[in-house]
């Protein structure tokens, strides 16, 4: 069975990660765009957390960015500030601690559902962002530096080195891979199946005897930890955390993102990010008040453009809905 | 704590918890009749004080630019109601809040662009400048209490208006059946529109009255809104009264947290939040 959903997602895929590990070699030398591609990966991973938990779940969270920092603040506070750290065994520790606490910030905001919970997972994000906003141990505003990057050897054999960019791009490509395979393989489980039932007829599923809320519990612990993961690596990349990268308009943000390159389709938040990305890029360059027009178009889009860009170029490829 | 500063406090808190009935109970009215929740409520809030200072400044008084500026904002509530919110009501949750957010972004940018980045400040009227002396020690702004008393007088045509008038009978009726509300013949987009325009207003009013008493920075809508969310929750979502009873609560706890206990005062009403979700998840005054 073919991990794909459809045509489109299969061409698009392969297309993306083919010319994925060839960009290094075009942008020889120039970091700038190395970095910058790492950055809207991470992004991506990011969204695509996002995209399945509000896509699949139908549960609609406005506090995701909470775990996006707190991926960054876990690593930041555990690791010894001047010692590098094993890479593999604190992306472990990252992705467990972010999970316990998603798992308690779970059995409280999955009480809750529809615009409830909008607004309660916005509450308690922002609750996390004054908490490290106003902490004097944890930098307050400024946030902590990473003095030391962590060293990423497997039983003494290192294939990385995470101070050069080309290597930490690679790194980024790889996860982004691994994390939408990931999410394929939930998707066509078993659980993945049940997933899909609770979104469509609740009470239906309810009376097959599946029990909601854990089925909802597992999937909002595992997409907030993978959200901490892509913060754990926007740590990495820019060597500091502070309380804006769980700022609610990285929410709202990464939501549009998933909605632009449609919900639901895990392959359209690489698209979404890409493409959202790409505008802001190119309109800030042009105005100082980008804002104006990112907002527009959010508008725009959100009254034309029902299935997003994975829609769209499932559409074009003559394939069904899935 | 001494007990003139308790009882500073204590109408600190009150005429925070009242502004921010202000701007709640036109969150949970548009959201109790029209079922839309409006993330862009807070920009209106930052709005409303952008467009005091700018037209204090341009006539030198604050009442004249109450008038103007509450004007404005009921017909940028219509234009929005009419021509984008509209669009929203046989969508779901996240249509509404993707919109909303963009509509955030344009406001956000349209004050950095007119106004600028750099806090500005509106003078506190000549009329309503001067202290009232409480005790022998302890004096409060007049303005203060003029806020207040503003708010009381809000709610209470709030109230009247929803029990007492046809135009609350529809209101009430709206949050109850809507399809039932538009088959008897009232005119639901007519009534929506009204509902929407008061909303915004209401958000507006509560920035043009506390344009002299905070300092006007970007961003100020967002901190604002989201106060509003805790309120609402505590109080019930689309509950009127519940607001009231929730923002009181919620000024008194976040004025006394931030002299009590200063380490954790900006998570206190977070807190307040949790807690009570955990006893009552649909608020204390379920609609």
């Amino acid at each position: 069975m073919s991990i794909f959903a459809n045509k489109s997602e299969k061409i698009f895929i392969y297309l993306f990660f083919a010319i994925g590990l060839f960009i290094p070699l075009f942008l020889e030398g120039n970091t700038f765009y190395i970095n910058k591609f790492s950055t809207i990966i991470i992004l991506a991973i990011f969204v695509m957390s996002l995209d399945y938990l509000v896509g699949r779940t139908g549960l609609i969270t406005l506090g995701h960015a909470m775990f996006y920092g707190l991926g960054g603040y876990i690593f930041t506070i555990l690791a010894p500030e001047y010692e590098a750290v094993n890479f593999w065994v604190y992306t472990f520790y990252v992705m467990l601690i972010s999970g316990f606490i998603a798992l308690i910030v779970g059995l409280i905001v999955l009480r809750t559902s529809g615009i409830y919970m909008i607004m309660i997972t916005l509450a308690l994000a922002q609750m996390t962002f004054y908490f490290f906003a106003d902490s004097i141990e944890y930098g307050g505003q400024d946030g902590l530096f990473i003095y030391i990057k962590p060293e990423t050897s497997i039983f003494g054999l290192s294939f990385l080195d995470l101070d050069n960019e080309t290597h930490f791009y690679y790194l980024c490509l790889l996860s982004l891979f691994n994390c939408f395979v990931f999410f394929k393989i939930i998707m066509n489980s078993s659980f993945g199946r049940v997933i899909d039932a609770l979104k469509e007829n609740p009470d239906r599923a309810t009376a097959l005897g599946y029990n909601i809320f854990h089925f909802r519990l597992i999937a909002y612990v595992l997409a907030s930890s993978l959200a901490a993961y892509a913060g754990y690596l926007f740590a990495l990349q820019f060597g500091f955390v502070n309380p804006s990268m769980m700022s609610w308009d990285v929410s709202a943000t990464a939501l549009v993102m998933a909605l632009l390159g449609g919900l639901g389709s895990i392959y359209g938040a690489i698209i979404g990010s890409f493409v959202y990305e790409g505008l802001h890029y190119f309109i800030e360059h042009l105005t100082e008040y980008w804002m104006f027009f990112m907002g527009a178009l959010i508008i725009v889009l959100v009254l034309t453009l029902k299935y997003g860009m994975a829609g769209f170029l499932n559409n074009l490829s003559g394939g069904k809905r899935s | 704590m001494d007990t003139s500063l308790f009882l500073v406090q204590l109408l600190n808190g009150v005429q925070y918890g009242l502004l921010l009935f202000l701007i709640a109970s036109g969150l949970t009215l548009v959201f109790g009749v029209m079922g839309i929740l409006n993330l862009a409520h807070g920009s209106m809030y930052m709005i409303g004080a952008y467009l005091a200072y700018y037209f204090t400044t341009l006539t030198d008084s604050f009442l004249l630019a109450f008038i103007i500026s509450g004007t404005i904002a009921l017909v940028i509530g219509i234009i929005i109601e009419r021509f984008l919110i509209i669009h929203l009501y046989k969508r779901d949750h996240l249509d509404q809040v993707l919109l909303t957010v963009g509509l955030i972004f344009i406001f956000n940018a349209t004050q950095s662009y007119v106004w600028g980045n750099d806090p500005l400040g509106v003078e506190v009227p000549e009329l309503l400048s001067g202290s009232i002396r409480l005790t022998d020690i302890v004096e409060y702004p007049v303005y203060r209490l003029f806020i207040s008393l503003l708010c009381l007088v809000v709610a209470a045509s709030m109230y009247f208006t929803i029990n007492k008038t046809r135009l609350g009978m529809m209101i009430r009726a709206g949050e109850s059946d809507r399809a039932m509300v538009e088959n008897l013949g009232v005119d639901i987009s007519k009534l929506f529109t009204i509902v929407f325009a008061i909303g915004v207003f209401l958000a507006s009013l509560a920035g043009i009255v506390s344009a002299p008493i905070v300092s006007l920075v970007p961003g100020m809508g967002e901190h604002v809104l989201i106060s509003c969310f805790v309120v609402v929750v505590i109080g019930g979502l689309g509950s009127i009264k519940g607001a009231f009873v929730a923002a009181l609560i919620v000024g008194i706890v976040d004025t006394y947290a931030s002299v009590l206990l200063p380490q954790i005062s900006s998570m206190s009403i977070y807190l307040l939040m949790a807690l009570i979700l955990l006893v009552k998840p649909q608020g204390l005054f379920k609609n």
